[in-house]
């Protein structure tokens, strides 16, 4: 101000200037690359965008010919150019369905184990290896399972199934039929392996996040290990446990290799668990690369439609609950 | 039974439980990588990636597929990173507080689970059914959509958890926020974004959905991306389903390298971001 | 401990009198930073009201209270670190060298090269000694390679740090220890040349040695450069300081000598908090 030195005064303003012009330098880098991040963030919205008009462009031929019937109609017939996606929808929902029945109960005891029970020496090698067994990519669960599992299932747990379910009314209709190996029921364990590792990891996470608080309140009062679960953990990790039980079912609808393999193949609605079916994935995986006509295709891409509208309701849902939970904790 | 044995009962049939799924859960994993081991192991020689691929009853090996997964996947990494850190880069830094981040956040978390499938389909109505014909290329932008949604979820979640202090007082020696992210944000985060790519190289090499109807497959050796390109998973994918057996022991023998190859990557990627939580 | 007798006025008179006096009282220092009238909030939320406070050219301006008081939010004001953040605003003025750097166009880049500030938690950055020094000096100014070396041996020295580094300026900043670390941030901020210095309890995180060091630091530092330190450590505002201003639920109570606020204290508050009756 008034008592600086003259000198000092000068030096400094040389050096203003000259910093100055260096930040303007700067600053117009700082600009560029603030609008490429921005760029980058926007793709992101627009790559999404582009999947749904991409495949409603795609679908539009199948969905004028076809209509609404399209989702009602059970043949699937590439000769008459008849489609319907009854049967891939049912395979889908049914498989993701029974996939679910048994990942998650599992998933939820191996995270009660992981966090409660488990000594702390084996707590990150299981970890670990669950991570890992969500790592291995899901043509190996496929091959594994079209080679190893499906056999194995034809020889033992198919006869006894329809055995037992013989003369027992509506479940014997559920456990019709020869042993094939391949089907529904095959499909259904494999994807229910593939998604152990998600429902797990998931579970573990959201159990964690309980504060210990509670949960050493709860055995103070001596409380067993169940009661704890049942009481404290899984009341307060509900929603995160939601949460991540449909991000896996979001994975489950959408699985394609595993599937393919051992599914079967038949555009065929069937009562029996046992039969072979097919899903939206493996259907396109299958044939669209043999798809011959505008029709069949469309019809293929809108299949993709189908799929993308049911797996992103289910994964937004899933993020919104994960959201509101993360909103509690944070 | 008086109540507190009941509820002693009642907790014991838990435990059990709980420790027989992890025992059902870490058995699979064994019976899986067993199964590989077994009937890959056997056909595992140098003729494997010194041959093309045969036709069925002659010998062979995996040479072009595996040459051409790794193009796929070089190429993949190569458009899919530098977009993915910037959009990541944008959550975390520029756009921080911003409307547009939360939105972009939210699409995608749900790109980062979308059936890989629709991807495939996704680039086939863009680019192969302009072009008029399958190529590599269209493989290699297929995997990148699905390397993006990981990279930008690992480049916000690393920068987010670089240190508030650290930026303020690189920001505090009057750095534009550019100098700012790369010479502090960046360097911080660097360990944590490898291990997000490694995993995303991780998820792709096993990536078959979206391969098959963008590079298609090809029995002979190619490395033109114009055409299509042949790679392990479809290989695989279609070995596997042949009626013959040679094709299938080479399947066998493909799924082994894969396997091995994306656990070696995810425990890479895992070893990495441990020690650099232990500095 | 510099006591400058005689010149002592307390802040509860109206603001302009105190820009006033710091400009017309002969003999006095020239205020470096004048702040007047100022407000600050967090979204609706006043956390500071009405401040008027003069900073002295090449004086240390101890900032003392209990935690919340708003020490550390008026610190983050002179270099405006705030405008990081979302819903963060100051109104009202603050002159450095007479301009407002409060004004909408202020260069914030520019600013804070004038405007040093050390951080609570040290933060050196992850990259050699040299180079935390060397990479804000070498932005700002097209050096060479030996003038460089020069700059970083003369901060380093600056911040009595030179000796301990000097045989190991390629080693990580983060291999330093913690009083270390913060001398380096010392060092890294006089490299810029600024003319304030900000010092955001540079020593609570560092064990009493340490703090002398830095102690001693400050004391040679003001030779050339107007501090301003926020310090909840009573001892350290007294050793260190030759202004102290004591600030209470975001206003400020009572600024004086700091020989003055610490042997007879104008307002009742001040005394009761540097006697230990609360805080």
């Amino acid at each position: 101000m008034v008592d600086m030195a003259l000198s000092a005064n000068a030096e400094a303003s040389a050096a203003a200037m000259s910093r100055t012009k260096v930040l303007g330098r700067l600053r117009a880098r700082d600009l560029v690359f603030r609008h490429l991040t921005r760029a980058a963030a926007i793709l992101v919205l627009i790559i999404l965008s582009g999947v749904i008009i991409a495949l409603i462009e795609g679908s539009l031929p199948a969905l004028q010919a076809f209509g609404f019937d399209f989702l009602l109609e059970e043949r699937w017939n590439p000769v008459t150019e008849k489609f319907g996606a009854l049967a891939p929808i049912y395979g889908t929902l049914v498989t993701s369905f029974i996939a679910m029945l048994i990942a998650v109960p599992l998933g939820l005891l191996i995270a009660l184990f992981l966090t409660e029970l488990c000594p702390m020496w084996l707590r990150r090698p299981i970890g670990i290896a669950i991570e890992l067994l969500a790592g291995i990519p899901s043509i190996i669960y496929g091959i594994w399972g079209l080679f190893v599992f499906a056999p194995f299932l034809q020889r033992t747990l198919q006869p006894v199934l329809i055995d037992w379910f013989e003369n027992v009314p509506i479940l014997s209709s559920l456990f019709e039929g020869p042993p094939y190996g391949i089907g529904i029921l095959t499909a259904s364990l494999i994807l229910a392996i593939m998604v152990l590792p998600f429902v797990t990891s998931i579970s573990r996470d959201v159990f964690e996040a309980v504060p210990p608080v509670l949960k050493e309140a709860a055995y103070g009062v001596g409380c067993t290990t169940w009661e704890v679960l049942r009481h404290v953990v899984l009341p307060y990790a509900r929603v995160g446990v939601v949460g991540g039980v449909m991000l896996s079912l979001g994975r489950a609808l959408g699985e394609t290799m595993a599937v393919t393999f051992v599914i079967g193949n038949a555009h065929k609605v069937s009562a029996s668990i046992l039969a072979p079916g097919t899903t939206i994935s493996a259907t396109i995986a299958n044939e669209f690369t043999e798809a011959v006509g505008d029709l069949y295709t469309s019809s293929l891409i809108a299949l993709g439609l189908i799929l993308f509208v049911i797996t992103f309701i289910v994964l937004a849902a899933a993020r919104l609950l994960l959201l509101r939970l993360e909103k509690r904790v944070g | 039974m008086d109540r507190y044995a009941w509820r002693r009962l009642r907790n014991s049939i838990v435990i059990t439980l709980s420790i027989g799924a992890t025992a059902l859960g870490l058995g699979w994993l064994i019976l899986i990588l067993g199964s590989l081991v077994y009937e890959g192991l056997s056909g595992l020689s140098l003729a494997v990636f010194t041959q093309m691929t045969p036709p069925p009853g002659a010998d062979g090996g995996l040479l072009n597929p595996i040459i051409g997964s790794l193009i796929l996947t070089v190429l993949a990494i190569l458009i899919g990173t530098p977009i993915g850190m910037l959009a990541g880069t944008y959550m975390a830094e520029y756009g921080k507080f911003a409307k547009l981040t939360v939105v972009v956040r939210f699409i995608n978390d749900i790109l980062l689970s979308a059936p890989s499938i629709v991807v495939g389909l996704f680039v086939y109505e863009i680019l192969v059914a302009p072009m008029g014909h399958f190529s590599g290329w269209a493989g290699a932008v297929a995997l990148a959509l699905i390397v993006i949604p990981v990279v930008v979820r690992t480049t916000e979640d690393m920068l987010s958890l670089v240190p508030k202090e650290l930026r303020e007082s690189a920001t505090a020696l009057g750095l534009p926020l550019a100098h700012v992210i790369r010479y502090v944000s960046y360097r911080a985060a660097l360990a944590g974004i490898i291990t997000g790519v490694l995993l995303a190289v991780a998820r792709i090499s096993g990536e078959t959905a979206p391969l098959l109807f963008t590079a298609l497959n090809n029995q002979f050796f190619s490395t033109n991306l114009n055409a299509p390109i042949s790679s392990l998973p479809v290989v695989i994918f279609q070995f596997a389903l042949s009626p013959y057996e040679d094709w299938q022991k080479l399947a066998w023998i493909g799924a082994l390298i894969i396997t091995f190859a994306v656990l070696a990557l995810s425990i890479t990627a895992r070893a990495l971001s441990a020690s650099r939580k232990s500095p | 401990m510099n006591s400058l007798a005689g010149i002592s006025h307390g802040v509860q008179s109206p603001a302009p009198t105190i820009a006033d006096r710091s400009i017309d009282d002969a003999g006095k220092p020239a205020a470096k930073i004048l702040i007047r009238n100022l407000n600050f909030y967090y979204g609706d939320n006043k956390a500071l009201k009405s401040i008027n406070v003069p900073l002295y050219e090449r004086k240390v301006t101890a900032f003392i209270g209990p935690s919340g008081c708003g020490k550390s939010t008026l610190l983050r004001i002179l270099n405006r670190i705030y405008s990081l953040y979302p819903h963060q605003r100051a109104e009202g003025d603050v002159l450095l060298d007479g301009a407002n750097i409060l004004d909408p166009g202020q260069d914030l880049n520019l600013l804070r090269a004038r405007i040093g500030m050390v951080f609570q938690k040290p933060t050196p950055f992850p990259m050699s000694i040299y180079e935390n020094i060397a990479f804000g000096v070498r932005l700002f100014e097209k050096l060479s390679r030996a003038e460089i070396d020069e700059r970083v041996q003369s901060a380093l020295r600056r911040a009595a740090i030179w000796d301990e580094v000097k045989d190991k300026l390629q080693a990580n900043g983060l291999s330093l220890s913690g009083g270390q670390q913060q001398r380096l941030c010392i060092a890294r901020t006089v490299a810029l040349r600024p003319e304030v210095i900000l010092l955001d309890e540079p020593c609570s995180a560092l064990d009493p040695i340490s703090t002398a060091k830095i102690e001693e630091l400050i004391d040679e530092l003001k030779d050339d450069y107007t501090i301003a330190i926020v310090t909840h450590n009573m001892q350290q505002a007294a050793r260190v300081s030759d202004y102290t201003a004591f600030m209470y639920l975001g206003e400020l109570v009572e600024f004086d000598t700091t020989s003055k606020m610490f042997t007879s204290p104008g307002d009742r508050r001040t005394q009761d908090y540097i006697t230990g009756r609360f805080g």
